[in-house]
């Protein structure tokens, strides 16, 4: 019987004891899973969040886009980026606060997304914009509006219908008179937060909703490169040295020094506290377990089984505890992901799309090297025990027992 | 000759001072050698045989096994000299509750490495030989003492030794049961292993052909049948 | 804001008094007295003179952590010159926010009332409620919360497994007091006092503990972000819910444990 085979029995001869001991690792591992999900779970969403739009650079005003700054001067900056060698596509973006007017009640609470959606140069194809049509088509028109799906639902809006909107581009104490905007399409935008509302349309369409009065300031200029992501953000950077041009990867890289490095450091500590929590509780089940068994390995030893052969059954029963436990604690983590990606998604101003736990299989690499580094740790003491147990000693004492 | 022992002795440091359990031991076991030894608690004939079975090193004297110095073995060495040349028996029988009778006995034949059919087929043999082929697949804790017994002498005949060692084997069992591992112990001896008991039990020191009579750590006198 | 260098020579013969945080003076060599020159702009635009008056430490600000706090206080006057956009007129500025700091603190919520009732467009809130139960920190309330009741599932199935096997290394003694006539009651009172007394020493180390922890990972954290924040601290409420949740915890693990083998009979237990 090898030392696997002769660990299983050795658990099953105590089912409750062993059943206990594989769930707790499976709870202690599914936590262990998830802080490995965090670590890097916001960043991938991030960078996932970034890329799926097909911009990967990113010109604004601030070191971050969305800080509040405004590029000067936006469309001409965009055609003067449209014309580098290595942009594809340059398209600017301008937001705005609005208020959409409801029959029942309230009015909603929107913001207004205004895009250029052409460039200057006729043979130019139209500029996709940062949102996905779900219904219904994109707005082309200066009098045309995209909703997102809570718009529609809570107003009962689709694709042909009408909004009247009154929005702000300077400042939120300005009251302006209503616009009426057709809705030609049903949107998803992608970093919509939970208790948002956004439309969109075009450039034309947002200075239409402000009364006109918006000035050649943008927000963001959203560009696309023929490949070279780097060397389109240092050509533009060197085009315009006031604005800030940063790839999906670089602002991914700002995000990750401010407000997503409490979730890096609190996954780093409490992934070390539910390692270290392991290792000790696995070390005493396994201890008291040998200890418990001390006669019995005596009297292997004495029948000439080696040392190295009693530590295998050891190593062996770390390894299955924390094997099967580990196993369970996979679908556990992720079902136990799911309810902590829901509560922190609760924080104001995240994403709808951005997740905090993502599944990598880097993340699932670590843990399993870590739950073979805690199972191989928690029995170093039990396998001290049984590789200098004094046999004739050991005997001696359990006959007087 | 099998083992050859001179002047040995084991010496146990204690907080309250050293305590010589075995003190200068001179003894000689041969193929076929049935011994038993007597005497009183403490008087150190625990610790002869486990020395005797190279589980407890001497602190001084030598001890030979089949002409190998012990003392010189490596911890490996000494295993592995357990596990094909001696056998255990304990009082406290000591099989796993978690195997099978017939697994109990395969336990050192698969760790010599003996093949799983050669293993099974032996294991057989051996429970058929003991008088337990019937409740090979129970385990322990559906056996008697008696029966335990006989699968923990069962199991300490896998590798075929050549010495026996048995520590108080009928300790634990009430007398008629112990006449049948006194019996059982005379068939290992005669079919050739030769056999070393200690015991408290005079009928089954009688049995044996050499009786040692230790008192104090060595061996005040000796008796040939 | 950035601080643009010196020039030679001072411009302003008295430049008006600012107080720069300690990470800046670190980084930037400055000292109380010495003169600088701050403008809107990297390119020095509106540039002005300031002389430092203090360092001050920035009152931690657990939303800007890992943003190492580089910055200045100037007094407002100073600062609405310098922002100012060119066609607002003087005195036309805005601010975004105006902090109060009442009397009576308990007057918070009718003071808020009034102000929302007298001053349309402006939006006064409590300091508490201000971020209301969406919260960033209401939010990370809940998430660690979680994080300890998974944490402490995870101990009560540890638990138990070690008591299931730590009673059954009593199990002769305990059969023995069963064939000598004890009653099962009794003898669970003795153990249920056992688990007591074990699970009561057991929290008072692991609160102690946890205050060593505190005082390292508080410290750690310090010195990693530069700040004067405080990130875990153990109060009287938090230790006495410690308490609550793991005594009985322990306490319960061992009856549970002990109650499968008292329900045999005592010959049974006794035999080996």
């Amino acid at each position: 019987m090898n030392a696997i085979g002769f660990a299983w029995r050795s658990l099953v001869r105590q089912p409750a004891r062993a059943a206990l001991g594989i769930l707790g690792v499976a709870a202690v591992g599914a936590l262990l899973f998830d802080m490995l999900l965090l670590s890097r779970g916001l960043i991938v969403s991030m960078q996932d969040l970034l890329d799926r739009g097909g911009w990967d650079v990113r010109v604004s005003a601030g070191e971050l886009p969305g800080s509040g700054l405004r590029i000067a001067d936006a469309v001409n900056t965009a055609e003067e980026i449209s014309k580098l060698p290595s942009v594809q596509a340059a398209l600017v973006m301008r937001s705005a606060t609005a208020q959409i007017d409801r029959a029942s009640g309230q009015p909603l609470r929107a913001s207004f997304q205004g895009v250029t959606t052409r460039s200057t140069d006729p043979a130019a194809s139209r500029l996709r914009a940062p949102w996905t049509i779900l219904r219904g088509r994109d707005a082309e028109a200066p009098d045309e509006v995209v909703i997102d799906e809570k718009i529609a639902s809570e107003s009962r809006l689709e694709p042909g219908g009408e909004v009247t909107m009154r929005a702000s581009c300077v400042a939120d104490l300005e009251a302006l008179p209503a616009t009426r905007l057709k809705v030609v399409g049903v949107a998803e935008f992608p970093f919509q937060t939970t208790n948002e509302s956004t439309t969109g349309g075009t450039l034309d369409a947002l200075k239409a909703a402000c009364g006109g009065n918006v000035g050649a300031e943008a927000d963001l200029i959203l560009v696309t490169s023929k490949g070279d992501a780097d060397g389109t953000a240092a050509a533009i950077r060197t085009l315009r040295p006031e604005v800030r041009a940063a790839t999906n990867t670089e602002v991914v890289g700002r995000l990750q020094q401010t407000g997503f490095t409490y979730f890096r450091q609190i996954s780093t500590v409490l992934t070390t506290v539910t390692v270290s929590f392991a290792v000790l509780l696995i070390t005493v089940l396994l201890t008291v377990s040998v200890n418990q068994r001390l006669g019995e390995i005596a009297a292997l030893r004495a029948l000439g089984f080696s040392r190295m052969r009693v530590v295998k059954d050891v190593l062996s029963e770390s390894a299955l505890i924390v094997g099967i436990g580990g196993l369970l604690s996979l679908p556990l983590g992720l079902l136990l992901a799911s309810g902590l990606d829901r509560i922190l998604k609760g924080m104001p101003g995240i994403p709808v799309a951005l997740h905090f736990f993502v599944f990598e299989r880097q993340a699932l690499a670590v843990h399993i090297g870590l739950l073979m580094a805690t199972a191989i740790i928690a029995a170093l003491y039990p396998m001290r025990i049984v590789s200098t147990l004094p046999i004739a000693a050991t005997l001696r004492d359990e006959v007087i027992g | 000759m099998i083992v050859d022992a001179k002047n040995v002795s084991r010496v146990f440091s204690m907080p309250a001072g050293p305590v010589t359990a075995v003190r200068d031991v001179t003894l000689q076991i041969n193929n076929g050698d049935h011994i038993a030894v007597r005497g009183p608690s403490g008087c150190g004939k625990s610790t002869l045989l486990h020395m005797l079975g190279c589980v407890e090193p001497q602190t001084s004297g030598t001890l030979l096994f089949d002409g190998q110095d012990i003392s010189r073995l490596s911890d490996a060495r000494r295993s592995l000299l357990r596990l094909k040349q001696i056998g255990f028996v304990f009082q406290r029988f000591f099989l796993l509750p978690m195997l099978t009778a017939r697994e109990n006995v395969e336990l050192p034949m698969s760790e010599a490495g003996v093949s799983k059919q050669a293993r099974q087929t032996r294991a057989a043999e051996l429970l058929e030989y003991v008088g337990l082929a019937p409740r090979a697949d129970h385990r322990p804790s559906q056996l008697s003492g008696g029966e335990m017994q006989r699968v923990a002498i069962a199991r300490a005949l896998a590798n075929g030794p050549r010495l026996l060692l048995a520590d108080e084997p009928t300790g634990e069992l009430d007398e008629a049961t112990g006449a049948q591992i006194a019996a059982l112990l005379d068939r290992v001896n005669q079919a050739g292993t030769a056999l070393v008991i200690v015991t408290h039990d005079p009928a089954l020191a009688d049995r044996a052909g050499r009786v040692l009579m230790m008192r104090d750590g060595q061996i005040e006198s000796e008796r040939v049948r | 804001m950035w601080l643009v260098p010196a020039l030679a020579g001072a411009q302003e013969a008295k430049p008006a008094d600012v107080l720069v945080s300690r990470q800046l003076a670190e980084s930037e060599g400055l000292a109380v007295g010495s003169v600088i020159r701050l403008s809107t702009d990297a390119a020095g635009t509106r540039a002005r003179e300031f002389r430092i008056a203090g360092i001050y430490e920035p009152t931690p600000d657990p939303a800007r952590l890992g943003q190492v706090p580089r910055s200045v206080r100037l007094h407002l006057p100073d600062l609405l010159e310098m922002t100012r956009p060119v066609d607002v007129p003087a005195g036309a500025e805005y601010v975004s926010s105006v902090n109060v700091a009442l009397v009576d603190p308990k007057d918070a919520d009718q003071f808020a009332k009034d102000v929302n009732a007298r001053l349309p467009g402006v939006l006064a809130l409590p300091a508490g409620e201000a971020a209301g139960s969406a919260g960033p920190f209401r939010v990370l309330e809940r998430f660690h919360l979680a994080i300890a009741v998974v944490t402490i599932i995870a101990a009560t199935v540890f638990l138990l497994a070690l008591s299931i096997m730590l009673v059954d290394e009593r199990r002769e003694t305990v059969g023995v007091l069963r064939l000598i006539g004890l009653p099962v009651h009794r003898i669970l009172v003795q153990i249920l006092l056992e688990g007591l007394l074990v699970a009561g020493v057991g929290a008072i180390f692991g609160l102690i503990l946890a205050v060593l922890s505190e005082q390292l990972i508080n410290q750690f954290f310090q010195w990693r972000y530069d700040t004067a924040l405080v990130f875990v601290r153990i109060t009287r409420d938090v230790a006495l819910t410690c308490v609550a949740i793991a005594v009985p915890l322990g306490a319960s693990a061992t009856v549970v444990a002990s109650w499968a083998l008292l329900r045999r009979g005592g010959l049974r237990l006794a035999r080996r």
